[in-house]
């Protein structure tokens, strides 16, 4: 009978096609060993696929990662996390600041002020032994000319039912003579150092309403909020930071295209251009204008003292020979695109986003969405070449498939669970490395709900808590444990505050002295309410759900009755974090290199949708969080830190908990090489720099045959 | 049978734009915001979010949102809110990734679930029948990761080969044929896999249909005759047996789609369900809501086809068309 024959032959046959299959399949033994490459071919696994690669518009990790080894900025950070040269060979930064002449003012002894006169008092004061040190910082002092300025001002107002109404008021600003300064380096207290010569209420009154002439009459409401508004446009007395960069000569883009000071500038320009989306605007806002001083010299004029803006210049720079107006237009051309998509057309849609050229250590080669991105090296770097030869980041959404792949030698890195370290430190086929991060976790209470507007209740909270015992049970001892508001690899971070002591007996006193008594039920209790509060986290991390249990028995034990609840991520930021409805949350930072809190603890930062989401207040906090981002000398800034995270410590906003630690296996044969002038190589065992990122020397890297001995 | 035609592409197309409607907002009432408007990045202020939402339309109303939907996928120039690529390109490219897979897992599914069906109701009772029902509602029962897993580790500890992914990684310069041949081996594993359950599943339908059609008068009727016994089952038995699975395999074509999610999320295949999956994680909606249009249009496609493949295949029903028409 055929079909009945059929019927059994067709899969047989079928499986047989499929299973033969195997035996043309190189073993993974084969691929490692029969393969020279593979000892210059550097593959990590990662489980989510890059989304845009340009230095501009990417915001996830995996696009940065590769952005960050095809592109180069003009600067970097060294092993100890301080700004290093890159395109830039070396800047320097002195500033611009401008008064502007008060003609309604008096100086002091009761003379009216011009320009030419307070030219005269200040020079004439710089001359003076008291003045010495501001005199060895002053370059130049000039005059500028009045000029007429014309501002466009939207003023936000409600109408009669409440709702928001946008009103655009055009006014004329007569700015008067201004005296600028040049400054060799950049003072936040210069204004108040000029107070003798000009006088006390100088700074604090200047009549903008003698300046601003309205187009049309507007009501005297707007009026105020016109001039508010003018006054922080053309401020009285105004710091302008100047950086200026010169640029390596020698650097060209992986396509052989010179690179210049037009590239930077272009960089500046496209991020700030509206229509990019760029989600780096707020790092470049401060800036003035980029000017190009010649082909290597760029000079960058911030508005207002903000220092770590630089931080900004580490940013990948773009070429701009394939990304100018010119260059999308041709694009535009050869795609066909509607008007209505011509009209939206910008930087974030163009090829070069998934074809990438740069300046850095690796050139682009090929991106298989999902599947893997293969970087090659960049033989004409300008700082010699990288070991290895081509770079792949394979994507491998499953975790325990990585792991595999890892095992097998197919994929040279991987990012162990902390539960797996130990396997791995006794495993001699690999290297392991525990090193911090800019993370960290906390628990943080809602300052202004009134259970928790006492430093010393929330201070009694935390000493309840035995946060090694965090550590060691829910992170496997891969965590550090920290005590303030910076991650603790920043130079920020001041090791010797003291964390909280484990100390329940002392907790519970330190209630007492607030009002808390147990009671019967083995509650504490205060004016006939139980202390009850809910602690809330975000679902699906899986280390917070566990945070919750172990804090809400430690608290338990003090008699700290605590419920735990926890919610799907964006349920949890829309209706508890950005409400600021919610009592105690655990959470974790990322946070940046930089040493500026604003966003996190300044008490302007507390409304809805705002990072201060615990609504922390403390107006010595403020004045530090402002003073560090305008301090532009590190040891001052380093010293305003510690004070700053003294007071944190001290006011106890949050339980700091730990900073856990990142935990990264290699193959044991992947060892740092040098290379010595007489072309001889030596070896140097990987090592995690201060700041725990291993991959610093990636450069150097290189898989050896055998495993070397060290 | 044209006015049935006509009539039922016309009942389609209305029922899809309501699908597409319904699914538009519930995509959007869904908690949580496409991963580029990101509020708890420090780094971004309100008014760059502000810029980010407009440019994605989020802030116009649903319905307006629908029709900026519509007008770009209809003109094919919608982008993802994620990386700005065009849509359709990316979903064609994941298209024909997830296209061998299907093949593969289907071809398997169908080719064995019929001889150890019917093998089945044969041998009604017998070990074999029992041995294939354990293993079937054991297929079904055990999930498809943890069985994955489980083939992966195994395949991988015992012949120590590679098995995720598209093909071997590092083989692009290797003979065209060792090329080939090893595409073929990466799809072995996870359409095996996927198709397990579909085996299972199928192989048992083909069974209690077979068992119902032997209990039939005629095939009584056949066999007094003196057929053989294949002749019983295989021309009388089978051919009417098989009427109902018409039917399914219309339904199939939905499954290009949905079907493999999980398979493709484990065996880092780069297809259509992993591209769905990870533009719901990061509310990408303009992927989300095209696929979702595509798997729509596609089920609609499915159950026309199988209309009218059943008109062909069963003469009652199309004299019934005939006569209604």
């Amino acid at each position: 009978m055929n079909l009945k024959r059929w019927l059994l032959l067709t899969p047989l046959l079928l499986i047989l096609l499929l299973l033969q299959s195997y035996l043309w399949v190189p073993t993974y033994e084969k691929q490692a060993t029969g393969n020279p490459d593979r000892l210059v071919t550097y593959v990590e696994a990662s489980s989510g696929d890059a989304k845009i690669l340009n230095p501009i518009l990417n915001a996830d990790s995996v696009s940065s990662q590769i952005v960050s080894l095809v592109f180069e900025g003009l600067l970097d950070l060294d092993e100890n996390l301080q700004l290093r040269g890159r395109l830039a060979t070396d800047w320097t930064i002195s500033e611009t600041a401008y008064l502007l002449v008060s003609s309604s003012n008096r100086f002091p002894d009761g003379t009216d002020v011009t320009g030419a006169r307070l030219v005269k008092r200040i020079r004439a004061a710089l001359m003076q032994d008291a003045f010495i040190e501001l005199a060895s910082n002053v370059r130049t002092v000039d005059v500028l000319p009045p000029a007429s300025e014309t501002h466009t001002i939207v003023i936000q107002e409600q109408d009669a039912e409440g709702n928001p109404v946008q009103q655009t008021v055009e006014v004329t600003v007569d700015v008067p003579e201004r005296v600028v300064f040049g400054l060799r380096r950049v003072d936040q207290d210069f204004f108040q150092r000029l107070i003798p010569m000009i006088g006390d209420r100088y700074l604090v009154h200047f009549p903008y309403e003698q300046y601003v002439t309205f187009q049309e009459p507007v009501e005297p409401t707007v009026k105020t909020q016109v001039l508010t508004q003018v006054a922080d446009r053309v401020p009285v007395a105004e710091h302008n930071p100047v950086i200026e960069f010169r640029l390596r000569r020698d650097v060209r883009f992986h396509d052989g295209h010179a690179l210049t000071a037009r590239d930077v500038k272009f960089t500046y320009d496209a991020i700030m251009d509206p229509k990019n989306l760029s989600p780096r605007t707020a790092d470049f806002e401060p800036i003035k204008h980029v000017e190009i001083i010649d082909d290597h010299t760029v000079r960058v004029v911030y508005k207002r003292l903000f220092s770590p803006a630089i931080n900004a210049w580490t940013m990948g720079i773009l070429p701009e020979h394939l990304l100018n107006a010119e260059s999308l237009d041709a694009e535009m051309r050869e795609r066909n695109l509607s008007d209505a998509a011509r009209e939206a057309f910008g930087m974030r849609d163009s090829r070069f986003n998934r074809d990438p050229v740069g300046s850095g250590l690796f050139r682009f080669v090929e991106w298989q969405g999902d599947e893997f991105i293969h970087l090659q090296r960049n033989e004409a770097y300008w700082d010699g070449p990288a070991e290895y030869q081509d770079y792949y980041l394979r994507i491998v959404p499953d975790l325990l498939t990585q792991e595999m792949e890892f095992r097998a030698g197919a994929v040279d890195y991987y990012g162990a669970q902390p539960h797996q370290v130990v396997r791995y430190k006794d495993d001699d086929r690999y290297q392991s490395f525990s090193s911090l991060q800019f993370v960290y976790t906390y628990i943080g209470y809602n300052n202004r709900r009134p259970l928790f507007a006492d430093p010393v209740v929330r201070r009694a909270l935390g000493m309840a808590m035995n946060v090694e015992d965090f550590v060691k049970y829910i992170l496997y001892g891969e965590g550090k444990r920290i005590t303030g508001p910076y991650p603790p690899n920043t130079q920020w971070y001041d090791s010797s505050v003291a964390p909280l002591p484990y100390d329940p007996e002392a907790a519970r006193a330190l209630l007492e002295t607030r009002g808390w008594q147990l009671n019967a039920d083995g509650w504490l209790e205060k004016d006939g309410r139980i202390f009850e509060f809910t602690l809330i986290t975000n679902s699906g991390n899986p280390v917070r759900k566990n945070i919750l249990t172990i804090a809400q028995d430690a608290w338990k034990k003090i008699g700290v009755k605590c419920n735990t609840q926890y919610f799907e991520w964006a349920v949890f930021l829309k209706d508890f974090i950005n409400t600021g409805d919610f009592d105690a949350v655990v959470l974790g930072w990322s946070m940046g290199i930089d040493p500026d809190l604003y966003q996190l603890w300044h008490s302007s930062q507390a409304g809805p949708q705002q990072l201060n989401f615990v609504g922390y207040q403390n107006p010595r906090a403020d004045e530090l969080i402002v003073r560090i981002r305008q301090e532009y000398d590190l040891d001052v800034q380093r010293d305003l830190t510690y004070q700053l995270h003294r007071l944190i410590a001290e006011d106890q906003p949050y339980t700091f908990l730990y900073s856990p630690l990142a935990t990264r296996v290699l193959d044991d044969k992947i060892v740092l090489v040098h290379r010595q002038d007489d072309g001889t190589e030596s070896y140097e065992k990987i090592y995690p720099i201060p700041s725990g990122d291993i991959s610093f020397h990636f450069h150097q890297w290189r898989k050896l045959e055998l495993t070397p001995e060290f | 049978m044209r006015a049935f035609i006509l009539r039922s592409v016309f009942q389609r197309l209305v029922l899809l734009l309501i699908v597409s409607i319904m699914a538009h907002s519930v995509i959007h009432l869904a908690p949580g915001e496409p991963s580029a408007v990101d509020p708890s990045n420090p780094r971004m202020k309100p008014e760059d979010i502000a810029k980010i939402r407009a440019a994605f339309h989020l802030d116009d109303p649903l319905y307006m949102q629908y029709a900026y939907w519509m007008r770009d996928l209809m003109s094919g120039e919608l982008k993802s809110f994620k990386d700005s690529q065009p849509v359709l390109g990316k979903i064609w490219r994941r298209f024909l990734n997830s296209l061998p897979l299907f093949l593969c897992a289907t071809l398997l599914v169908w080719t064995l679930a019929f001889p150890v069906g019917i093998q089945a109701a044969i041998r009604r009772g017998a070990v074999y029948d029992r041995t294939t029902t354990v293993v079937a509602y054991t297929l079904i029962s055990v999930p498809g990761f943890f069985l994955a897993y489980l083939v992966i580790l195994w395949v991988v500890n015992t012949f120590g080969v590679p098995v995720i992914g598209l093909k071997t990684f590092g083989m692009e310069h290797a003979d065209p044929l060792f090329r080939t041949m090893d595409r073929v081996w990466h799809l072995v594993i996870p359409s095996l896999i996927f198709a397990s359950g579909g085996v299972a599943v199928l192989s048992r339908y083909v069974r209690s249909q077979m068992l119902e059609v032997i209990g039939h008068d005629y095939v009584r009727t056949a066999r007094a005759k003196g057929a053989t016994e294949d002749t019983v089952i295989y021309r009388h038995v089978l051919r009417n047996a098989l009427l109902p699975f018409v039917t399914m395999f219309g339904l199939l074509l939905p499954g290009l789609i949905g079907g493999s999610v999980i398979v493709e999320q484990i065996f880092a295949w780069p297809g259509l369900g992993r591209l769905g999956y990870e533009a719901i994680l990061a509310r990408d909606f303009p992927v989300i809501l095209t696929l979702n249009f595509i798997a729509a249009v596609l089920t609609l496609a499915g159950t026309f086809l199988s209309d009218i493949l059943y008109a062909v295949v069963d003469p009652r029903i199309r004299t019934g068309l005939q006569g209604d028409a």
